[in-house]
């Protein structure tokens, strides 16, 4: 009997640490926010006491409708990008590239050794005016003089393409690599042409990498601000640019605290569709 | 290919696996191009990063000169370690805790510990921003630590997590037979087993803290800036080949970790594995 107490003070005196982070700087902040989403604001932003449903009703208007549909449509369109361009990667890694793979992978971490911004400083040197991308164009004749290219949704989504095609490609490679290949063949020796195949075995076993990959793309993808603004000259900015102009900029703290919590709903709901997705595919097999 | 010594027809061949290796093949330049230029002009003698227009080493020397550029890296280093070391730490005991023993919610805190890996960091940064001005506290080091463990907690736990329930209770059982006590047998079995986990967590807590940006922007003070809030601002200013020459050299830092720890640790994780 002592020894089971011991042993019960022991594991809570584990835990102590880990739970209180979690209460203390995670859970309880976030209330500080829910609840502050609902407060006043005097001219000079000084957060007051008070239950307003106007910080959510400002969401929905004029120019935040235009950051949270931009927000949406540039979070889906990487989403989409990666997706299209990972798996065929993941699928090389997994089944044809043999040997290879090892290095294949590891090359794929290199931009992690290198700091974010510096990655994305680069593609503002080579999206310039006088950057190789340009130069290449001039050269070889498709363009006659250098075209402006920064500053464009295009740049941003070439910008959050690159930071997000390896958060892609792995998710997607450990689905792959643990698929029987007994299963593809006896799909092809029962008649199943390639793509029936593919289409039929090979992509629904692989369908928990792939919304593996969809959820670490799109929830973070909309809370990037360094993107809009390097690249896309911060014309058309997103949430994350939102939160940052709001809380550092604006020292609008109530519909700041209101966007965080939309932010943090559209990822749980992601989560959600996640895990239904995720437990639909279990059944299926 | 087959099980039955049927090669796959043309269209497989050609067209699929072909066409994988192809987007394989523009990927890895995508992905892997924009570094080398990058790199290359860290060497350029002249003031532009498009234009070549010699070899030197000046905007190295510049970068090491830099005073903000110093100043910003060893802010960047203290965090780097102490937000490594809190949450490898904390980490590793929930690990141990939510591996080895029962306890209601176990499942519950486990998710939880995971939770800021699906959570919007900015979202964190910011009910930390808002939490401390309601509590008072001054934004500066303690916040951004912190801030730090929060982003980097949910890998600690979940590498230290993965050692902790591929080890072998056998072991821990004999040296108890052989009459070790309880805090003899983990601090001389268990934990030397964990040790290559807990090292790993270190290293990657401590990459992840180095190149926190979206954190560091909700939670540094006056005084703290880190390097990545320092090459942010630089960016917005405009690009000259310091930048190349920071990253050059962050690039060179980072193998030389890597190499570092596959010498150290790779032999002894590798040793664990194969038992």
């Amino acid at each position: 009997m002592r020894r089971e107490r011991r042993e019960q003070l022991q594991t809570g005196l584990m835990l102590t640490p880990s739970v209180l982070l979690l209460a203390l700087f995670i859970l309880l902040p976030l209330c500080v926010v829910f609840a502050y989403s609902f407060a006043l604001r005097d001219p000079y932003g000084a957060v007051l006491p008070g239950f307003t449903l106007d910080n959510y009703k400002e969401l929905v208007q004029g120019v935040y409708l235009r950051v949270l549909m931009n927000s949406f449509s540039l979070a889906g369109m990487t989403t989409v990008l990666c997706l299209l361009i990972g798996y065929p990667v993941a699928y090389f890694i997994a089944f044809k590239a043999g040997r290879a793979a090892p290095a294949l992978l590891l090359l794929l971490l290199i931009p992690f050794w290198i700091n974010f911004l510096i990655r994305i400083s680069a593609w503002v040197v080579l999206l310039g005016r006088g950057g190789l991308i340009n130069k290449g164009l001039v050269f070889s004749g498709l363009i006659d003089e250098p075209i402006g290219m920064l500053g464009t949704v295009a740049a941003t989504l070439v910008g959050m393409v690159y930071a997000f095609l390896p958060v892609t490609v792995f998710p997607i490679y450990a689905a792959l690599t643990p698929i029987d290949r007994r299963l593809m063949e006896a799909g092809a020796d029962l008649g199943a042409g390639p793509a029936e195949t593919f289409w039929r075995i090979t992509l629904p076993l692989s369908l928990p990498g792939v919304l593996a990959a969809a959820l670490f793309v799109f929830v973070p993808s909309m809370g990037v601000f360094a993107i809009p603004v390097l690249l896309g000259g911060g014309k058309d900015i997103i949430l994350g640019n939102l939160i940052v102009q709001l809380f550092l900029e604006f020292r609008n703290i109530p519909v700041g605290a209101a966007v965080s919590i939309l932010l943090l709903v559209v990822s749980g709901f992601g989560i959600l569709l996640y895990m239904r997705a995720l437990r639909r595919v279990e059944a299926m097999k | 290919m087959s099980a039955n010594g049927k090669a796959p027809n043309w269209f497989v061949r050609h067209v699929v696996y072909g066409a994988a290796g192809w987007i394989t093949l523009l990927t890895y330049l995508f992905m892997l191009l924009p570094i080398v230029v990058l790199i290359a002009f860290a060497f350029n003698a002249g003031k532009s990063t498009v234009v070549w227009t010699g070899f030197s080493f000046k905007w190295f020397e510049k970068v090491i000169s830099n005073r903000n550029i110093i100043d910003a890296l060893e802010v960047s280093l203290i965090v780097a370690v102490a937000s490594a070391a809190i949450s490898t730490a904390i980490g590793a005991v929930a690990a141990v805790a939510i591996t080895r023993r029962s306890f209601p919610g176990r499942d519950a805190l486990g998710a939880a510990l995971a939770a800021p890996l699906v959570l919007p960091e900015i979202v964190l940064g910011v009910a930390l921003l808002v939490f401390m001005s309601f509590v008072g506290m001054t934004l500066g080091y303690t916040t951004m630590i912190i801030g730090h463990v929060l982003v980097s907690i949910p890998f600690a736990t979940l590498i230290v997590r993965a050692a902790a329930s591929s080890l072998d209770p056998r072991l821990e059982n004999a040296a108890a037979d052989l009459g070790a006590n309880e805090w003899q047998t983990f601090r001389m079995v268990t934990l030397p087993q964990l040790m290559p986990a807990i090292f790993t967590s270190f290293i990657l807590s401590a990459t992840l803290s180095f190149d926190n940006l979206v954190m560091s922007t909700f939670t540094s003070g006056v005084g703290t800036t880190t390097l990545p809030l320092r090459i942010y601002s630089m960016l917005k200013l405009g690009i000259t080949p310091e930048i190349n020459a920071l990253g050059a050299l962050m690039v060179l830092a980072n193998v030389t970790i890597l190499l570092l720890v596959m010498g150290r640790y790779l032999p002894l994780i590798l040793k664990t594995n194969r038992r």
